[in-house]
């Protein structure tokens, strides 16, 4: 039986009259693959980012393992040093070159030497295959490069969880490839890992749950083979024809598209 | 000799440059004001800066309504205002000065480097530039954008140490262009403390003309003076800021 890392329960956040998310309960397990996905402004954006408090939720709260990170005196800049992220624009510090950007969190929040907090990086940029350009900065990288870089970033604290946050979705199609190859194989490590990614193939091959928000709430949840043979609700079919559309059969691009698709 | 008389525009130019010792003490005062406005103007406006951006409302509308009345009235109402304020408070005031005394080519330069008219203009030079440093500041602060302190937040460093370690040194960077605005503005606006009566350049302009009647040739000497100086400080940051910059950007 593995271990609870993380447990998010009953989160709501509202943006001024906007309620994005609307009670989100969810328990993710050591080793877990956890992938989010559902629409446009259904609150995945924001409830990763309730989850380390870089937007604190409005009621609810986020355990992890078993430390309530809402809690009185909780040192939350030290909790999120356990809570790693992968960000959809990258937000490489751009002063910084690749391994400074790895190295910096291991210096000044985890106290490492500079010898150590480099030997460090370097080991997680081999494990990102970013060795070779350890010594340039992200503007001299390819978006693919830039997020890998971003990955070994989160990977290099050693954190509990990563958090993804559409980490391939600014990317140009022939720079995804290279970027979800280094998410299957921390995933494949044991790594235990939140993606928001509209990334089937991904979810397919290592998502141990798939969970679709639907304005605000939990709309279906199940394993992927559930949402790929029989997903109940009539919105996560849509859906998910959608993206099939896009990403899949190439046929259906030709034809007229029907009024529900407008929707 | 080939000139029989000596033009008189060249007699005029070598008349004024026999005053070359007031020009000297007036430039390095110049200088001075200059550059202590410049360095606690810079490190007032980082600080007002950073309040106004990453400040709570209510510190965020103090430094907004010190820039604003700062940048909002003349810089010369400020200097008479800081300088008569102790006087109309009836407020006592110590001759003191604090002198550096050289000689140099057998004439004695003396120059007061600090005394009580010395150090107001200081203050209100200082005071009036931090308002508009803090504005340079705060665009090249927002310029670095959010993300990058979302990111730092995210390996576990507080906002204050983002703001320090990731989004300054970026925005020191960026704001080296727009800042040598201010830069290049601020020794010609030293020149207000004539009015209350440092020995500063253009003083010692006045000073010269009176003894000389040469109005039209001392202020082009010291408009020389001046374009010499501002152009060495251009040249200075256009390459400061080649040197710091980051590669790929």
């Amino acid at each position: 039986m593995n271990k609870l890392v993380l447990k998010v329960d009953n989160v709501w956040k509202s943006y001024k009259d906007l309620q994005v998310l609307k009670g989100i309960s969810f328990e993710v397990l050591e080793g877990e693959v956890k992938v989010l996905f559902g629409p446009s402004g259904s609150g995945k954006s924001t409830l990763l980012r309730c989850i380390n408090m870089l937007v604190p939720p409005d009621k609810g709260n986020v355990f992890l393992r078993g430390q309530n990170l809402n809690e009185h005196g909780v040192n939350i800049n030290a909790m999120r040093a356990r809570i790693g992220m992968v960000f959809q624009h990258f937000n490489l510090f751009a002063h910084l070159k690749a391994v400074d950007n790895v190295s910096i969190g291991l210096r000044r929040v985890k106290g490492l030497s500079k010898e150590d907090a480099r030997e460090k990086a370097f080991n997680a940029l081999k494990s990102v295959k970013m060795m070779k350009w350890a010594d340039h900065y992200p503007a001299q990288l390819s978006g693919g490069q830039q997020q890998r870089v971003g990955i070994a970033r989160a990977l290099a604290m050693e954190p509990d969880v990563i958090l993804f946050d559409e980490p391939t979705s600014a990317l140009d199609p022939e720079l995804i490839g290279e970027v979800l190859q280094v998410m299957l194989d921390i995933a494949k490590a044991g790594t235990t890992m939140i993606v928001v990614t509209h990334e089937m193939g991904f979810a397919r091959a290592v998502s141990s749950e798939m969970i679709f928000l639907g304005d605000g709430i939990i709309e279906e949840r199940g394993s992927p083979d559930h949402f790929f043979t029989n997903p109940k609700s009539e919105r996560v079919k849509h859906f998910l024809r959608q993206l099939d559309i896009l990403y899949g059969s190439h046929e259906k691009l030709l034809q007229p598209l029907d009024e529900e698709d407008f929707k | 000799m080939i000139f029989q008389n000596i033009p008189e525009p060249i007699d005029e130019l070598i008349r004024v440059l026999g005053y070359w010792d007031y020009i000297f003490s007036g430039f390095l005062i110049t200088l001075w004001l200059y550059g202590c406005a410049l360095i606690l103007g810079f490190f007032l406006g980082l600080f007002l800066s950073i309040v106004r951006t990453y400040g709570n409302r209510f510190f965020s509308t103090i430094a907004t309504a010190y820039i604003d009345i700062m940048r909002g009235t003349p810089l010369i109402a400020q200097l008479l205002l800081i300088y008569f304020l102790p006087y109309s408070l009836n407020i006592p005031i110590s001759a003191w000065s604090f002198k550096a005394n050289f000689v140099m080519f057998d004439k004695n330069i003396t120059l007061i480097l600090l005394d009580h008219k010395t150090m107001i203009s200081i203050l209100a030079l200082s005071l009036n530039s931090g308002a508009y440093q803090a504005e340079y500041l705060r665009g090249s602060l927002m310029s670095v954008g959010s993300g990058q302190l979302l990111a730092a937040q995210s390996v576990g460093m507080s906002r204050l140490a983002g703001i320090r370690h990731i989004v300054l040194p970026q925005a020191l960077r960026r704001v080296i262009p727009a800042w040598s605005n201010e830069a290049a503005y601020l020794p010609k606006y030293t020149v207000v403390v004539y009015f209350i009566g440092v020995s500063d350049l253009f003083s010692e302009g006045y000073y010269i003309v009176s003894r000389t009647f040469l109005t039209l040739a001392t202020f082009i000497v010291i408009a020389i003076v001046f374009l010499i100086l501002i152009s060495i400080i251009s040249k200075g940051l256009d390459i400061l800021h080649e040197k710091t910059r980051i590669p790929g950007l």
